[in-house]
């Protein structure tokens, strides 16, 4: 049985296994390939692995020839591998090692892509112009067909492309190593240009006759596909443990998230898929094994805040890369909850935004606490107002009367008048006039008082402070003047704008004010003198002061004065600086006393501009 | 305009108010003059003018009861009405105290007002009269001698011509020609009348 057989010889063994080996690479790469879709390098060694096994079984095919025919069409079908292990390889150094000018990597591609169909255009092929008989030769001890017949001019295209080639290669390794990648210089690079160089030469000396021996190259380029396996193998050594450490972290994130209540969720922007952590589903009411899409996320959401989140997300995807935002959520069971979520985007190779990576966190506790002191703030504001107005209400009579005074004798005036029996008409005219302007006086103090009556939401709009000050100051000039005070305003021209709400920095106004006045009861007559001043503060915020000339406050007590229920007054409520210095703070600033250097006591403020505010 | 000697003087800080009190005054014939403030009514008061001052109690440096206590510190009688926003009690207390005339609250109606205006009038002329009358008994006073106005002392203290005549170490003749010369510089016809002018002086009562 075994006698049928021919006996296996060293080159069989040899070539056979120079092309399994290469098989074998070159499948494992196109798997890899296959699973990471960006993984082109692996894509392009594929190429070049099987280029070269088909080589080696090429080239046995054409040292086992028998006639000349079967020698010529070895020859011919030499030619699609070689141009497969030329042109990946050309790929695979532009994408692995990121250099190689392109114009020489297009020349390559076109010089070879040229050779190849002249070979199948030329009888017999590229190389030979005729192939008149084989002869065999000693080779690994054993004997091997080489071809006798004439050389053709044209195989010289072929090898003008395989001097290309080596160049390319060449230049790519340079740009590498001054690129401070030595080893990937060397290691790849060299031994490319080397067993390139090697099998291109040994090629051109055995095709144009100078060595009597077989053409071999594949066992050179073998030694390009090792070198090129090596490298890619350490990069995914090197992925394979990132991978593990990345999955060690991810473990540990986990265990983070879980510990501080975090949810965490990834959102797909292609599909609008969300993955999401047992904890994130448990704060938006989903159950652990449901899919879930963005849409159905967004329907958990309070109608009132979708709009929102949705405006928050879309900027951050074109502008900022990531966004924060508190949101409430209506679980299935009605209840509602308020979430703090934290979002980044994440982009692709090529910048694009592919998916955004997200922690969320119930805030319930903290909104509401929140929501309550907000709340309990405003009802002492209120309260606060309130007191105020019992000390106002002297003022407003009088703010109120004079209009209306005038209104009334004017109005009796014009009734003489007109009972007369020359009516002076320009004199009706001019009370008519008088009577409406007036009306409007009443009716502005009347919205004055309304507003500092009014209860409700702390509005944050753009004011001047100026104008609120001297809006302010007008409601207690009737005050200070029955009260013997002169005020004096010092108010900076130009100011910056801030947000914030007029009707709460006029009860601080009028706050300090009062107490200003309070303070100086026992000074004589001509003594009693508030400098009420704006200035610039740190360059784009707004301070402000209030300065007497009573007796001061004790230094131990600067601080205490706004404590809730610190009084010395008799009547008073002890509210006045405390909420005062509430609606400071609401305000981003500080409310601050001291006492001046001569006398009396100077009450400051800040009121700083906030981000997203424009002056 | 007006038949009405008097004048009615008007301060207030407020422009408006002043306009309207001043067209509403007007309008019922009256002269009116206006001041934006105590100070510039001080400058230019004359204490001879007759009629009457509506001063709004709250104003900007002297306020309605410092003009009040000026005035009367200068003699003036001239009669007050004050007007107010708020009428508090303590300031209004004080003001009727130091004889104010009225103490109207703002927004004043048409009738109160003149009401009080023609009050003030009146008294104003009550004390004019008065005053033109003590001065003129103190002019006839003026022309007597010292000796005249010794007797006449004796004559309203109800003495008879002997008796001063005893008391002055004279004879009753020449007290009897004194007594003739006083009720005759006096420009009076009796005792009775001549003590009725002494009293008016307020120089004595006759117990």
């Amino acid at each position: 049985m075994l006698a049928s057989f021919p006996p296996m010889n060293l080159v069989t063994i040899i070539w056979s296994m120079a092309a399994s080996a290469c098989l074998t690479l070159a499948l494992l790469h196109l798997f890899i390939w296959l699973r990471r879709r960006q993984a082109w390098a692996s894509l392009w060694f594929f190429v070049s692995a099987t280029g070269t096994c088909l080589l080696a079984l090429d080239e046995l095919w054409m040292m086992q020839s028998q006639t000349v025919a079967q020698y010529t069409l070895a020859i011919r079908w030499l030619h699609p591998p070689a141009f497969l292990v030329i042109v990946a390889l050309v790929g695979f150094v532009r994408v692995y090692l990121r250099a190689g000018r392109p114009w020489l990597a297009w020349t390559v591609f076109g010089v070879r892509s040229l050779s190849l169909v002249l070979n199948f255009i030329l009888t017999p092929n590229l190389n030979y112009r005729s192939i008149t008989a084989l002869h065999q030769v000693p080779f690994f001890g054993d004997y091997v067909s080489v071809a006798e017949g004439v050389p053709s001019p044209w195989m010289l295209v072929g090898q003008f492309s395989f001097v290309l080639w080596v160049i390319f290669v060449a230049d790519a390794s340079v740009t590498v190593w001054r690129r401070g990648d030595r080893r990937r210089a060397v290691m790849l690079g060299g031994s490319i240009v080397f067993f390139a160089l090697a099998g291109s030469v040994y090629a051109v000396l055995t095709l144009w006759k100078i060595i009597d021996a077989p053409v071999m190259a594949s066992l050179l380029y073998l030694g390009v596909i090792l070198s090129m396996a090596y490298e890619l193998s350490i990069e995914t050594a090197g992925a394979y443990k990132t991978g593990q450490d990345l999955q060690k972290s991810e473990h540990r994130l986990e265990l983070v998230a879980e510990a501080a209540q975090l949810g965490v969720w990834i959102r797909e922007l292609s599909t609008d898929e969300i993955w999401a952590s047992d904890k994130w589903r448990s704060l938006f009411g989903f159950s652990n094994s449901e899919p879930l899409n963005f849409r159905q996320m967004i329907q958990r959401l309070h109608p009132n805040d979708r709009d929102d989140l949705d405006r928050v997300i879309d900027k951050a995807i074109e502008e900022t890369g990531s966004y924060e935002k508190e949101y409430r959520v209506m679980r299935s069971d009605a209840e509602i909850r308020w979430i703090s979520s934290h979002g980044q985007i994440e982009l692709n190779d090529r910048g694009k935004p592919v998916r955004v990576l997200g922690l969320s966190m119930d805030i319930t506790q903290r909104k509401v606490a929140e929501l309550e002191a907000q709340q309990q703030r405003q009802e002492l504001a209120h309260l606060s107002r309130v007191t105020m107005l019992g000390e106002l209400s002297g003022s407003m009579a009088h703010e109120l009367n004079q209009p209306l005074t005038a209104i009334l004798s004017n109005a009796q005036a014009a009734q003489r008048f007109l009972a007369q029996d020359n009516v002076d008409l320009n004199e009706v005219g001019e009370i008519l006039a008088d009577i409406v302007d007036q009306d409007h006086r009443a009716g502005e103090v009347i919205r004055r008082l309304r507003l500092l009556l009014k209860e409700g939401e702390v509005q944050q709009l753009p004011v001047d402070v100026n104008d609120v000050l001297e809006d302010g100051l007008k409601l207690i000039w009737n005050d200070l003047v029955n009260k013997g005070v002169a005020l004096v305003p010092v108010l900076a021209p130009a100011l910056p704008v801030v947000l914030g709400d007029r009707v709460q920095l006029q009860q601080v106004l009028v706050n300090l004010v009062m107490n200003a006045c309070d303070a100086m009861v026992d000074n004589t007559l001509v003594d009693r003198r508030i400098v009420v001043s704006t200035e610039l503060f740190d360059g784009q915020g707004v301070l402000c002061s209030v300065s007497d000339l009573g007796p001061g406050i004790p230094a131990e007590k600067l601080e205490q004065v706004f404590e809730p229920f610190f009084t010395t007054k008799n009547h008073g409520l002890g509210l006045g600086l405390s909420v005062s210095s509430s609606i400071i703070k609401a305000h981003g600033g500080r409310l601050w006393a001291s006492n001046n250097t001569e006398r009396g006591t100077s009450f400051r403020f800040t009121l700083p501009v906030r981000n997203g505010q424009t002056t | 305009m007006s038949n009405i000697p008097e004048t009615i003087f008007i301060v207030d800080d407020d422009p408006a108010v002043l306009n309207g009190l001043s067209r509403l005054l007007r309008s019922a014939g009256l002269n009116v003059q206006t001041f934006l403030s105590p100070e510039e009514f001080l400058s230019h008061h004359d204490p001879q003018a007759p009629g009457c001052l509506i001063l709004d109690v709250s104003m900007p440096g002297l306020n309605g009861l410092e003009l009040q206590e000026a005035l009367k510190n200068g003699g003036s009688t001239i009669p007050i009405i004050f007007l107010t926003g708020h009428g508090t009690v303590p300031a209004s207390v004080q003001a009727m105290k130091r004889g104010a005339l009225d103490f109207l609250a703002k927004p004043v109606d048409e009738k109160d007002l003149l009401d009080a205006i023609m009050l003030a009038f009146e008294k104003d002329r009550v004390t004019r009269l008065n005053r033109a009358e003590l001065e003129e008994i103190q002019r006839r006073l003026n022309t007597l001698t010292p000796r005249e106005r010794e007797v006449l002392t004796h004559i309203v203290s109800g003495q008879l011509n002997k008796q001063i005549a005893f008391d002055l170490g004279t004879v009753e003749k020449t007290i009897k020609v004194h007594r003739a010369r006083v009720l005759e510089k006096m420009k009076v016809h009796s005792v009775a009348e001549l003590v009725h002018l002494y009293e008016r002086a307020g120089l004595g009562t006759t117990d």
